[in-house]
C-alpha cells in the first residue's frame, strides 16, 4: 500500500520539478534569448548568453520609496534603444543586501551592476572607471564634495547617482498653532539654545507631545557633531577625534533635551521608530534627512509640514549621503555596463530619475533642479550641504565608519542619557575602542 | 529464508537513512567544515584570507562582551525553556480531550509560530511600546502610571521573554499533542479499572511515557532560545544598552556588520561545541528520551 | 454533576486563554484594513475607523504576488513531500536500529541545528552552485528537507513502539523492507501529519535559503518579496500587514487538514501475511 503512495509522491514530484523547469524559462523581461534551464545548467548571470549576442546584466538594487519603479522605467527604455541588451533590476531586501553582494561576489556569481551606499566596501570588487571613461571629465560632473564616497587611492570606483542631506523636519500645523515661527532663511538661524526654546514654546501650545525625535544612527547624531566642530575620524583616518570637547558637547546636548523632555527617551534609549511618532502628529520636529520627503509626502495626511534649517552650533553643518552604482569585475560585461552606467547618469536621465524618486542631485549642473513636490525644501537641503563641514564626507566616505561606531556610540548616548555614565567617560571608552579597532584595520 | 530484495538487519539503518544524511553532508556538514577553518583566518568575505591561527579564538574567551551576551543567553533560557514547556504541556493536555472546535483550538494556540518576527514585533510594539502601547494606554485611562516596558532594562527583558512563550508555545504544544496521541488508550482504560485518580494517571501513566516528546521538547527548546534574534531585534533591537542583546545578536555584530568572518566563524564554533556539549549531557542522563 | 460542570469550566477558561493569545494576531489583522496614518495614532485604535482595501491593492502592485506565491507553493509542497518521505526513513533507523556511530551520529545533525546558518552562508552558497541549484528552485526544496528537527521528530515517534512488536514480525520472517512498509509506516499516520505541518511551514516561511540561492525574481517566494517591504528608513508597514496577513492563509489551510489526523492512540495492527 505504502508503495503506492510513494509512487504517487514521485510522480507529483516530477510534476512539480518540471514545473520548476519550465517557471525558470520565463523570465521578467519577456525576451526570447534567455537559453538557460535553471535545472541543468549552471547559470552565468553577468555573462552573455549564446543566442543573437544578446547581453543580459543583473542590477542588483535595494529601495526604499519609489526609486526602483523609476529605474526600472529608465531601464526599460534603455532596453528599446539598444535591443541587445537586457538588464535585469533585481530588488534584494535592504537589511541582507550588503552581506548578499558580498556573497555573489566571493561566490563567483556578481551581478553586472550594484546599487550601494557605501563605495570603499566593494571597491577592491568593482571595476575602475578610469580605464573606461576619461577620468577627470568624469569626475568633473559630480560635487566635488561627494569625492570621498566615491574615489579610493585616486581611482574612480563607483558613480554617485542620488545625494541627500541631513535636516530639519517640522510640523507646521503645530509651531502656527503656538504661535512660533522658523528661520526664514540662513540669516535668521537659531543657536541651540534658541532652538530648544522654540521647541518647547511648541510643546506648550502647539498640542505635541514632544519636541523632537532625532534618528538613532550615528549619521544623525553626527549633524550636532560637526555643528559642534567636531568630527568623527582624523584627518588621516587612523584615529577617531570624537571625544573632543566638540562630541563631549553634542552628547551633553543629547542628554540636555532628553532631561527636559523634548525628546521620547523611547527612541535613543529603547527602539521607538521616529518616522512613525512624527507622522502621527505626536512630535514637533524630526531631525531627519531628505529621504523622508516621499514617505511624508504619502503618508501625512493629518497636518502640514515643512522643511527648515537645522540649528548653528559653532559652525553649520549638515550631513551628505547618497547611493552610487558600481560595475562589477569578472562579468564579462563591464563595458556594456559602463555604457548603461554612462546613460543612467546623464543629466536628462538623471534628472528624471532624482525629481521622480525625490532626491537631490550629485550633478553640478543639476544643483538648481526643480521639483514637482516640495521645491523650497529642497532649496533648504541643498544650502545645507553646500553649508557643510568636509569632515563629514570624509568620515562617511570611510566605509569602515559606520560599523565600527555604531554599537558603541548608541549604546553610550543611551547609557548617559540615563545618567549611567558621563558624557567624557563615555566618549574616552569608546574612543579607546574605537582606536583598537581601527589599529586592527590598518595593521 | 532471505529474500533477494531483503535489506537485512545489518544494512537496514543504513539504506534508512542515506537519502537524509546523504543530502545533510553535502549541503550542511561539507559547508559546516569550510565554515570551521574559516575561524582561523581573518577574512573579510571578500578579499585574501589571512591565517592567524588561534588567534579568533583567544579573542573570543577574553571578550567580557562576548561572555556578557552568552550569560545573558543562558539566563533568558534558563527561564522562558520551563515556562514555554510548561505552557505547552497545559495546553496540548487541554487539546486532546474531546472538545469541540479541537481543531479551532489549536490553530489558535499555533498561530503565533506561523507569522513572521517582525510581524510579532510590531504587534508586541503596539501592545507595549512607551508612546503608543495599548497597555500603556489603558494604564494611563485607569489611572496608573505608564510603565517603560521597552525602554527599561528589566521590563525589556520581561517583554521578551513573555514574547518569546508566546511565539514558542504553540508549536510545541503540537509536538506533544502528537505525543500525548501515541500512548495507547488502553493504558488509561486500565488505570481507570484500578481506580486511578487523573492526578496519579498523569503522573504515573502520561508523564513516563511522554518522555520522548519531552526530551525533544526540552532539546529543540534549547536550541531554539539560544538561537532567538530575529524576534528580540524586531522587539527590542537588543536594547535598552544591551540588556536584551543575545548571542546569535553579538556574533551578528561582530561578524558580520564589522566584516570580520573569520571570528564571527570561532563564536558560532564555540557557541556550537558549548550547546553540543550540553545536549550529549542530555542524551546520557535521559537515555536519549528512550523510555 | 461533575461532567458539564467541568465541560463549561474548561471552554471558559479555553476561550480566554484563546483570546489572550489572539490578541496580538487580531490587531496584526485588523490594522492590514487601517489606513496608514491610523497605524501609530494615539490614542491608539484597535478596530479600523475607516476600513479599507486600499492596503491589499497597493501591496499586489508593487511586486508579481501571483508568482510569488505559486513559487511559494511549489517549493512548500514537494519540499514537505521529500521532507516526509527522507525524515521518516532516517528517524526509524535511529529509533530501532544498533549500528555504529548511531548516537554520534544522531548528535552530529543536531550539533548543526545550533549553528546561526549565516556563517556558512557562502561555503554553501559555493555548494548549491557546483551542484547546479544557483538560481534554481531545486536549491530551496531539496536542501532544507533534510532537517535535523525532521528526523527527531519521527526518532521520539517511533522510540514509543513496542521493540517486541518488530521482533514479532522478524520471528514471523517478515523482511526489515516489509516491517517498514508494512507495519511502520501504517501507523506513522500522527507522525506525518505532523511532519507535514511543520515542514510546509518551515519552507513556505524559508527566507534565509531563498535569499542565498535565487537569483531572477521570477523565482522568488512570497516572504522574500515580503522583506522588500523593509527598506532601509522605513517600513512599509501598510503594504507588509495586508500581504503578511494573506500569506498566514495557506498554512493555516494546511494546519486544519493535517491536525484532523491526530487520533488518539496509536492503532497496532498486526501483520498481514
Amino acid at each position: 500500500m505504502k508503495l503506492k503512495t510513494l509512487t504517487i509522491a514521485m510522480v507529483i514530484m516530477a510534476c512539480l520539478l518540471s514545473a520548476c523547469g519550465s517557471t525558470s524559462s520565463t523570465d521578467s523581461a519577456g525576451s526570447t534569448a534567455s537559453g538557460t534551464d535553471d535545472g541543468t545548467a549552471s547559470e552565468q548571470s553577468g555573462s552573455g548568453s549564446e543566442s543573437a549576442e544578446k547581453k543580459k546584466l543583473d542590477f542588483m538594487w535595494f529601495s526604499d520609496g519609489v526609486e526602483g519603479e523609476v529605474t526600472q522605467s529608465i531601464i526599460d527604455e534603455y532596453e528599446a534603444a539598444n535591443p541587445n541588451i537586457e538588464i535585469n533590476l533585481i530588488e534584494v531586501p535592504y537589511n541582507d543586501y550588503e552581506n548578499q553582494l558580498k556573497i555573489a561576489i566571493s561566490g563567483g556569481e556578481p551581478p553586472a551592476l550594484a546599487r550601494v551606499t557605501y563605495v570603499g566596501l566593494f571597491k577592491d570588487a568593482s571595476i575602475t572607471f578610469d580605464d573606461y571613461v576619461d577620468a577627470e571629465s568624469f569626475k568633473a560632473q559630480f560635487s566635488d564634495s561627494l569625492d570621498p564616497f566615491y574615489i579610493y587611492d585616486g581611482k574612480i570606483k563607483g558613480v554617485p547617482i542620488d545625494t541627500t542631506a541631513n535636516g530639519l523636519i517640522y510640523n507646521k500645523t503645530a509651531f502656527e498653532k503656538a504661535g512660533v515661527e522658523v528661520p526664514a532663511n540662513p540669516g535668521d538661524i537659531w543657536t541651540i539654545d534658541e532652538w530648544i526654546d522654540a521647541m518647547k514654546r511648541v510643546m506648550e501650545s502647539g498640542d505635541v507631545r514632544y519636541g523632537l525625535v532625532i534618528d538613532k544612527t550615528p549619521h544623525r547624531f553626527s549633524t550636532l557633531l560637526y555643528g559642534q566642530g567636531g568630527r568623527i575620524l582624523s584627518e588621516d583616518l587612523q584615529t577617531t577625534e570624537i571625544n573632543s570637547e566638540a562630541g563631549i558637547r553634542t552628547v551633553d546636548i543629547m542628554k540636555r533635551l532628553h532631561d527636559e523632555n523634548i525628546c521620547p527617551a523611547s527612541v535613543w534609549v529603547g527602539s521607538e521608530n521616529p518616522n512613525d511618532m512624527f507622522r502621527t502628529g505626536q512630535v514637533a520636529m524630526h531631525l531627519a534627512g531628505s529621504w523622508m520627503m516621499t514617505n511624508y509626502r504619502d503618508n501625512i495626511t493629518d497636518f502640514e509640514w515643512g522643511v527648515t534649517y537645522l540649528p548653528v552650533g559653532v559652525t553649520r553643518s549638515s550631513v551628505p549621503g547618497g547611493k552610487y552604482v558600481i560595475a562589477l569585475d569578472n562579468t564579462s560585461v563591464e563595458q556594456e555596463a559602463v555604457d548603461f552606467i554612462e546613460y543612467y547618469i546623464s543629466k536628462e536621465v538623471n534628472q528624471k530619475y532624482c525629481s521622480e524618486s525625490l532626491f537631490l542631485s550629485p550633478r553640478n549642473d543639476l544643483a538648481d533642479m526643480e521639483f514637482s513636490f516640495g521645491s523650497e525644501s529642497w532649496q533648504i537641503f541643498a544650502n545645507e550641504l553646500a553649508n557643510s563641514s568636509p569632515d563629514a564626507a570624509r568620515d562617511w566616505g570611510y566605509a569602515q565608519t559606520s560599523a565600527l561606531i555604531k554599537e558603541p556610540l548608541l549604546n553610550g548616548v543611551a547609557e548617559v542619557i540615563q545618567g549611567k555614565t558621563s558624557s567624557k567617560d563615555m566618549l574616552d571608552s569608546l574612543a579607546e575602542k574605537v582606536n583598537a579597532e581601527l589599529a586592527e584595520i590598518n595593521s | 529464508m532471505k529474500k533477494s530484495k531483503d535489506w537485512g538487519i545489518k544494512i537496514a539503518p543504513w539504506v534508512l537513512l542515506a537519502p537524509n544524511l546523504i543530502i545533510f553532508a553535502v549541503f550542511i556538514v561539507w559547508p559546516a567544515i569550510m565554515g570551521f577553518t574559516y575561524s582561523f583566518y581573518k577574512w573579510d568575505g571578500l578579499g585574501e584570507k589571512v591565517f592567524i591561527g588561534f588567534n579568533n579564538y583567544i579573542k573570543a574567551f577574553g571578550s567580557a562582551e562576548f561572555w556578557g551576551a552568552f550569560g545573558r543567553t543562558a539566563a533568558y533560557a534558563l527561564i522562558s525553556v520551563p515556562l514555554i514547556m510548561a505552557a505547552a504541556l497545559l495546553l496540548a493536555n487541554l487539546l486532546v480531550k474531546d472538545i469541540k472546535l479541537k481543531g479551532f483550538f489549536r490553530a489558535s494556540f499555533y498561530w503565533p509560530k506561523m507569522i513572521s518576527f517582525i510581524i510579532v514585533g510590531l504587534s508586541f510594539r503596539f501592545l507595549f511600546g512607551d508612546s503608543f502601547g495599548v497597555i500603556n494606554y489603558i494604564l494611563e485611562v485607569l489611572g496608573f502610571k505608564s510603565v517603560a516596558w521597552l525602554t527599561d532594562s528589566f521590563f525589556a527583558q520581561l517583554v521578551v521573554i513573555l514574547a518569546t512563550v508566546w511565539s514558542m508555545a504553540g508549536y510545541y504544544m503540537v509536538m506533544f499533542i502528537s505525543g500525548l496521541q501515541s500512548i495507547p488508550e488502553s493504558y488509561y482504560e486500565a488505570s481507570q479499572v484500578d481506580g486511578a485518580t487523573s492526578a496519579q494517571r498523569f503522573f504515573l501513566i502520561t508523564l513516563p511515557l511522554l518522555k520522548p516528546t519531552t526530551f525533544l521538547v526540552l532539546i529543540l527548546s534549547i536550541i531554539d532560545v539560544f538561537k532567538a534574534y530575529p524576534l528580540i531585534k524586531a522587539l527590542t533591537g537588543g536594547g535598552p544598552a544591551s540588556s536584551t542583546k543575545m548571542i546569535v545578536q553579538y556574533i551578528y555584530e561582530e561578524g558580520f556588520t564589522k566584516s570580520n568572518l573569520g571570528y564571527a566563524s570561532a563564536l558560532s564554533m564555540i557557541l556550537l561545541v558549548v550547546l553540543a556539549i550540553f545536549t550529549g549531557i542530555q542524551f546520557k542522563i535521559n537515555r536519549g528520551g528512550e523510555i | 454533576m461533575g461532567n458539564a460542570v467541568k465541560k463549561t469550566f474548561l471552554y471558559c477558561i479555553l476561550a480566554l486563554l484563546t483570546l489572550t493569545f489572539l490578541f496580538p494576531i487580531i490587531w496584526v489583522m485588523l490594522s492590514a484594513f487601517k489606513k496608514s496614518s491610523e497605524l501609530f495614532s494615539w490614542p491608539p485604535s484597535f478596530f479600523p475607523r475607516t476600513p479599507t482595501l486600499d492596503n491589499f491593492i497597493a501591496a499586489f502592485n508593487k511586486g508579481d504576488f501571483g508568482r510569488y506565491f505559486y513559487n511559494s507553493a511549489v517549493v512548500s509542497v514537494s519540499s514537505t513531500i521529500l521532507a516526509i518521505i527522507i525524515n521518516t526513513m532516517a528517524g526509524f533507523a535511529f529509533a530501532k536500529y544498533k549500528f555504529k556511530f548511531r548516537d554520534a551520529i544522531f548528535i552530529g545533525f543536531l550539533a548543526t541545528l545550533m549553528l546561526p546558518l549565516e556563517v556558512i552562508m557562502i561555503p554553501i552558497f559555493q555548494v548549491i552552485k557546483r551542484f547546479s541549484m544557483y538560481n534554481s528552485l531545486l536549491g530551496i526544496i531539496i536542501p532544507p528537507a533534510a532537517t535535523p528537527t525532521g528526523v527527531f521528530l519521527a526518532r521520539q515517534y517511533f522510540l514509543s513502539i513496542p521493540d517486541e512488536l518488530l521482533e514479532a514480525a522478524r520471528i514471523d520472517g517478515a523482511s526489515e523492507r516489509r516491517i517498514f512498509v508494512q507495519l511502520i509506516l501504517p501507523n506513522a499516520k500522527p507522525l506525518m501529519s505532523v511532519l507535514f505541518i511543520f515542514s510546509f511551514m518551515w519552507r513556505w516561511n524559508d527566507y534565509m535559503w531563498p535569499l542565498l540561492v535565487i537569483r531572477d525574481m521570477d523565482k522568488y517566494t512570497v516572504q522574500l518579496a515580503l522583506a522588500n517591504f523593509s527598506g532601509q528608513f522605513s517600513v512599509d508597514w501598510s503594504s507588509l500587514l495586508a500581504m503578511a496577513v494573506i500569506s498566514m492563509i495557506p498554512m493555516l489551510v494546511v494546519f486544519l487538514i493535517f491536525q484532523k489526523q491526530f487520533v488518539k492512540g496509536m492503532v497496532v495492527s498486526g501483520m498481514k501475511e
